[in-house]
């Protein structure tokens, strides 16, 4: 026994509020998911996009504002980041006038939203892995070591578990898209000339949250609907890779028989284009009718509620085995 | 069946009424009234008799069918997160957060009753010194022994200082030291902190170690509630003797007094009757036989006995 040991002693301090409850089992998935060698050098590499974005918005800044001793900066971005079919008339106009090149400063939030839309459909690669090693053993793991009764012999609620492990998914779906998106319209702010152009681009934020949500309800919600479905977390993992495989598998099969700018209903079978879809919608950088974006909208709130539901509903089976 | 717990204490703690939980079609809990007060109880019972269940609805984590009942004065159908926050549980079942140091889960089981991070941190070590557990409460709980995460297992469920404690078989899979050390914590909680507890056990030893109080439920109904020291005293008065030697000629000498004397073995006997004329007649008649006499004890029923004929009067019942 310890020399310091006081015995059994009661305890009669402050106790925290209930609210916080919740905080502390997505504390506890934090801290274990982190353990993972394999999701930290994820994570890791998942910064090397933003901070290229970054260095391009650099690039763009000084093309602007440097005038021709940077144009073949300024015209390398336009081929590279505005070379898709909706940037055709900026190419145009910048292609018959070289010395126009300084002036794609009128260009900047299109040219943000551009990046920005790059930077979620990479992140949006690199979060399948990222919630393929934290999502799964969340709920299938509490199942098989029985930590079900753990939690809940103490005060805590349905709602306060699943919003606990919903927040360690968020958490790092968050740390790899909201911030460097945040980030890197920071810095391009910080870059510019003036302050005046936060007026100018205040709504990217608004834009960069919408995308960020768009990825985040549904990544997690999927992710602790797998992990609740089985104890055991290779299963979950598998089913998760196994949805965005098959859904990219279907699309590119299926890609070359169909016209190009026209959705197809296999796509709406890849989440991964259902989700970069609706970014790219939110970012304002796909020029989709409202009735093209309806679909991919709907998918996701289907495949979020039927997620939620079926959650619900394995976390109170365990008790009442 | 129901069984009134203001002859076994003054306050009760947990009361239940016409308490019924069906699973389906089958029925685990069947029409149970029960009131249990403080001290320390012995839950008891065959497997299948409706013990965990039990102790689900107590916590309010399984809704029961029908039924009334209040936990330390709260509803079981409507005051639930006060119940677990004045309850402790240790369940029977390994169960542990897998990745987490065994301080780790303490902490945590603590932050999730409310108790601050710090505090919860601080109290975790007490509570670890006071379950035994040395610098292995900083290894993986993946690494530990059985004996250690029984040891986790009652650290969780007393570290948020509960009023009532519900453990279930927390002696179990303990080599004897330990379960001597686990059965003295328990006495220490219960005489000493004034706490009461629940122990749901088939190792009756540990019952009759530490309970003052025993219940036993068979088929979902309680069969049996009662003091211990009550149900261990004989319906029929008898006191064993022991002597050096043999037995039989102080045997013979009883029988032939009139007194009731079965001789269990070469060297002890048992005499049928009231303390002050039994004592008597055999010191007088270890006088006349020169036998000397080792001792003179009131004889007591086993409590497997009585479990046994709790159990087989239910199972009679039914058939």
């Amino acid at each position: 026994m310890p020399i310091h040991s006081l015995g059994y002693r009661e305890w009669s301090g402050q106790l925290s509020t209930a609210r916080s409850r919740w905080t502390v089992i997505a504390d506890i998935g934090i801290r274990r998911a982190w353990k993972s060698m394999w999701l930290r050098r994820i994570v890791f590499f998942a910064w090397i996009p933003g901070v290229m974005m970054a260095m391009l918005i650099y690039l763009f800044e000084q093309a602007a504002s440097e005038g021709q001793a940077s144009v073949f900066m300024a015209d390398g971005i336009v081929q590279l980041f505005l070379g898709r079919p909706e940037h055709e008339a900026i190419r145009d106009t910048l292609a018959a006038d070289h010395t126009a090149l300084p002036k794609i400063v009128k260009y900047r939030h299109e040219f943000w939203c551009s990046l920005l839309q790059i930077l979620q459909r990479s992140q949006a690669i690199m979060l399948i892995p990222v919630v393929g090693i934290t999502a799964p053993p969340l709920i299938s793991q509490d199942v098989r070591s029985r930590a079900f009764l753990l939690y809940f012999s103490r005060p805590i609620s349905r709602t306060q578990y699943i919003s606990g492990k919903a927040a360690t998914v968020a958490c790092y779906i968050l740390s790899i898209s909201l911030l460097p998106g945040m980030l890197l319209y920071c810095t391009g702010v910080l870059l510019s000339p003036e302050i005046s152009i936060v007026l100018a681009t205040w709504d990217i934020p608004i834009r960069i949250l919408g995308a960020t949500g768009a990825m985040v309800v549904p990544f997690t919600c999927l992710g602790l609907m797998l992990s609740s479905l089985t104890t055991e977390t290779r299963f979950a993992s598998f089913a998760w890779f196994a949805i965005w495989i098959f859904g990219l598998f279907a699309v590119l099969v299926t890609s070359p028989f169909v016209d190009s700018g026209m959705q197809t209903p296999l796509e709406m079978l890849s989440l991964f284009h259902v989700i970069t879809n609706v970014q790219a919608w939110l970012l304002n950088v796909r020029p989709n009718t409202d009735i093209d974006i309806l679909i991919p909208v709907a998918v996701l709130c289907v495949v979020t509620l039927v997620s939620l539901t079926i959650v619900y509903k394995r976390v109170s089976a365990p008790m009442n085995a | 069946m129901s069984c009134h717990g203001q002859k076994l204490t003054q306050v009760s703690l947990i009361e239940l009424s016409h308490l019924t939980k069906d699973y389906g079609l089958f029925r685990a809990i069947n029409d149970l009234t029960l009131q249990i007060g403080g001290g320390i109880t012995g839950l008891l019972g065959p497997n299948g008799a409706g013990k965990s269940t039990l102790i689900k609805v107590l916590l309010g984590l399984v809704r029961c069918t029908s039924g009334t009942g209040r936990v330390l004065g709260h509803d079981i159908f409507t005051e639930c997160d006060e119940i677990r926050t004045r309850v402790g549980y240790m369940p029977e079942d390994d169960c542990y957060l897998h990745g987490l140091s065994g301080v780790d889960n303490v902490q945590m089981a603590a932050q999730l009753s409310r108790f601050p991070a710090t505090e919860a941190l601080r109290r975790s070590h007490e509570i670890l010194d006071f379950c035994g557990m040395g610098q292995e409460r900083y290894r993986n709980v993946e690494s530990y022994s059985t004996g250690m995460r029984q040891k986790l297992r009652f650290a969780i469920a007393i570290v948020h200082d509960p009023e009532l404690l519900i453990l279930d078989e927390p002696t179990s899979g303990l080599d004897p030291d330990e379960r001597e050390s686990m059965l003295n914590r328990i006495q220490v909680l219960s005489r000493q902190m004034n706490k009461a507890i629940i122990i749901c056990t088939h190792i009756l030893p540990d019952v009759q170690v530490v309970c003052d109080h025993v219940v036993i439920l068979a088929a979902g109904q309680v069969t049996l509630c009662e003091d211990l020291e009550v149900l261990r005293r004989s319906p029929d008065p008898s006191f064993t003797v022991t002597v050096q030697g043999n037995a039989e000629f102080l045997t013979e000498s009883l029988k032939k007094t009139g007194v009731r004397t079965v001789r269990i073995s070469d060297y002890s006997l048992r005499v049928y009757g009231e303390d002050v004329e039994i004592s008597s007649l055999v010191w007088q008649a270890a006088a006349d036989t020169s036998t000397p006499v080792r001792s003179i004890v009131p004889s007591r029923t086993s409590l497997e006995e009585v479990f046994l004929k709790a159990v087989q009067d239910t199972s009679h019942a039914d058939s």
